[in-house]
């Protein structure tokens, strides 16, 4: 039953035209990517490269294929939440919106079972918005850009990263980007269980992705010891596969705190979900 | 008064018939080194530079005179910006310098000439070049040169079977990374609590790369399409 009601959320997934919205976004957001960095994408590159190239010429295709996707992650993971919780925050709130969740309800299936296969809808849609991500970011970078060497810059310099020694690197960071949107996923499903209308949930999963962002980026005292908990926090830590050598602790601890954050807001939704008033 | 005029007289002397052998003992260089016409070179590319992380990397490199030089990898290769061909180029021009002997030393178990290059354009891009030089074969097995935008590098050869041509099977090449910075807007890790990573070049004052060259090919002739292909 939890799969056949799953099919059917997935179902009145694909018939809102808000869930085409997100992929177009997607698809129009990495297409102006995609042209500005074929237009002018070498002063981007100068731009991290400059104080070295006073001294040292890097030479060999750097604006390849591998560098763009790497690129359109760390531009877009910041926004692909709205994408996501703009069709998962309306899951539950939508029927009670609509007027159908109480027939929702009098199906043969519990309460648990119904928001367990919103969560699971959710998940799968999350997850074809990431399996996009990879294919715009990745596949058709790499044909217009070709492959190469993927230099990145993080905090402590720049890496060099070979050709050979990037593909797996970017499989385990889509797992978990997945995962970080799929906590949005969560999230905006559980707020959707405490609200009657769509709007609510979509603008509260975004305040609440704000504010923790803001927290986690405030170099003040105050916060450090809630930093480490903030689900915005972990949200990067994709970012971590491309450092040499890889933080394995670290990403380990992001990734068990993705998942806690998600099992603590499912248990919340459902709990909220089963004792919800749907006869007023 | 005369013994004084005599005595600079002596000076002027002395100075010109340095400058003399420096410019004779230069000349041998730069004769060798523009007997080559043409040549290309396998490398393999080993840079240890503060800052940047990089694995040993394998390219060919084509030069033609007078100055087309190109860096074929697979991968991306890093380079100093200086110290490669330009030099040659710069040393090949004989009136943008003047040159003077300045000293000896041993290097391994070659003892070596000293030689200043100074240049005499205003806006020359050297500022400075030392170069120590085994007057016996016509080699420079040192070099310091000190650029304007660059800083300074400091450039140690070695030499094996294309020393007839004045061309390296080795050259480590020492650079000044003081002015390395990370922009900070794309550096800063939004999520990175750690902050005691962050950091710029400052402790660290050189970096070296060291460029193995083998399989030289020596005045074959390359076509110049070579040099305008895109990488």
């Amino acid at each position: 039953m939890l799969l056949k009601n799953t099919y059917n959320e997935f179902v009145k997934i694909l018939a809102k035209p808000r869930s085409y919205l997100g992929i177009g976004a997607l698809t129009l957001l990495i297409g102006v990517i995609l042209f500005a960095m074929k237009a002018d994408g070498g002063s981007f590159i100068s731009f991290v490269t400059a104080s070295f190239e006073q001294t040292l010429s890097f030479n060999g295709n750097i604006l390849n294929g591998n560098l763009i996707g790497f690129i359109i992650l760390q531009m877009l993971i910041i926004h692909i939440p709205l994408l996501v919780a703009l069709v998962t925050g309306d899951l539950i709130s939508g029927e009670a919106a609509m007027g159908t969740v109480r027939m929702l309800a009098s199906k043969p299936i519990s309460r648990t079972n119904i928001v367990l296969s919103k969560f699971i809808a959710g998940a799968v849609y999350t997850l074809i918005l990431t399996l996009w991500l990879g294919f715009l970011a990745l596949i058709v970078a790499k044909w217009i850009f070709g492959t190469g060497d993927l230099i990145v810059l993080n905090s402590d310099g720049l890496v060099i990263l070979q050709e050979q020694d990037i593909m797996w690197r970017y499989g385990l960071a889509f797992m978990v980007a997945f995962l970080s949107l799929l906590t949005i996923s969560s999230l905006s499903i559980c707020l959707s269980a405490f609200a009657d209308n769509s709007i609510g949930p979509i603008v509260s999963t975004m305040a609440i992705i704000i504010l923790f962002t803001i927290i986690g980026s405030l170099d003040v005292s105050v916060f450090d010891t809630i930093k480490p908990y903030l689900f915005t926090t972990h949200m990067a830590s994709w970012r971590s596969f491309f450092e040499d050598p890889i933080p394995m602790s670290k990403i380990i601890q992001s990734v068990v705190i993705l998942l806690v954050h998600n099992v603590i807001l499912v248990v919340i939704a459902i709990v909220k979900f089963n004792k919800k008033d749907i006869t007023s | 008064m005369k013994n004084l005029f005599l005595f600079s007289t002596f000076l002027l002397f002395t100075f010109f018939l340095k400058a003399q052998d420096a410019d004779a003992i230069l000349a041998k260089v730069v004769a060798k080194i523009n007997a080559v016409n043409d040549y290309s070179v396998d490398a393999n590319i080993k840079a240890d530079i503060p800052l940047i992380k990089i694995l040993p990397v394998n390219a060919t490199i084509y030069f033609k005179q007078k100055d087309k030089f190109k860096v074929v990898s697979k991968g991306i290769a890093i380079l100093p910006k200086q110290g490669f061909t330009d030099m040659n180029a710069f040393l090949a021009k004989k009136s943008s310098y003047m040159v003077v002997e300045s000293g000896t030393k041993t290097i391994g178990d070659i003892k070596t000439t000293q030689l200043t290059v100074i240049p005499t354009g205003e806006n020359s891009e050297f500022v400075l070049a030392k170069l120590w030089i085994d007057t016996k074969r016509s080699l420079i097995l040192k070099s310091q040169i000190t650029t304007r935008s660059s800083g300074t590098v400091v450039v140690d050869y070695s030499f094996a079977d294309q020393a007839e041509f004045g061309l390296p099977s080795q050259l480590i090449f020492t650079v000044d990374v003081k002015k390395f910075k990370l922009p900070k807007s794309v550096a800063a890790d939004l999520h990175d609590t750690d902050n005691k990573k962050k950091k710029d070049a400052k402790d660290e004052k050189s970096g070296t790369i060291v460029i193995k060259l083998t399989n030289y090919k020596v005045n074959k002739g390359i076509n110049d399409s070579v040099f305008k292909e895109k990488n």
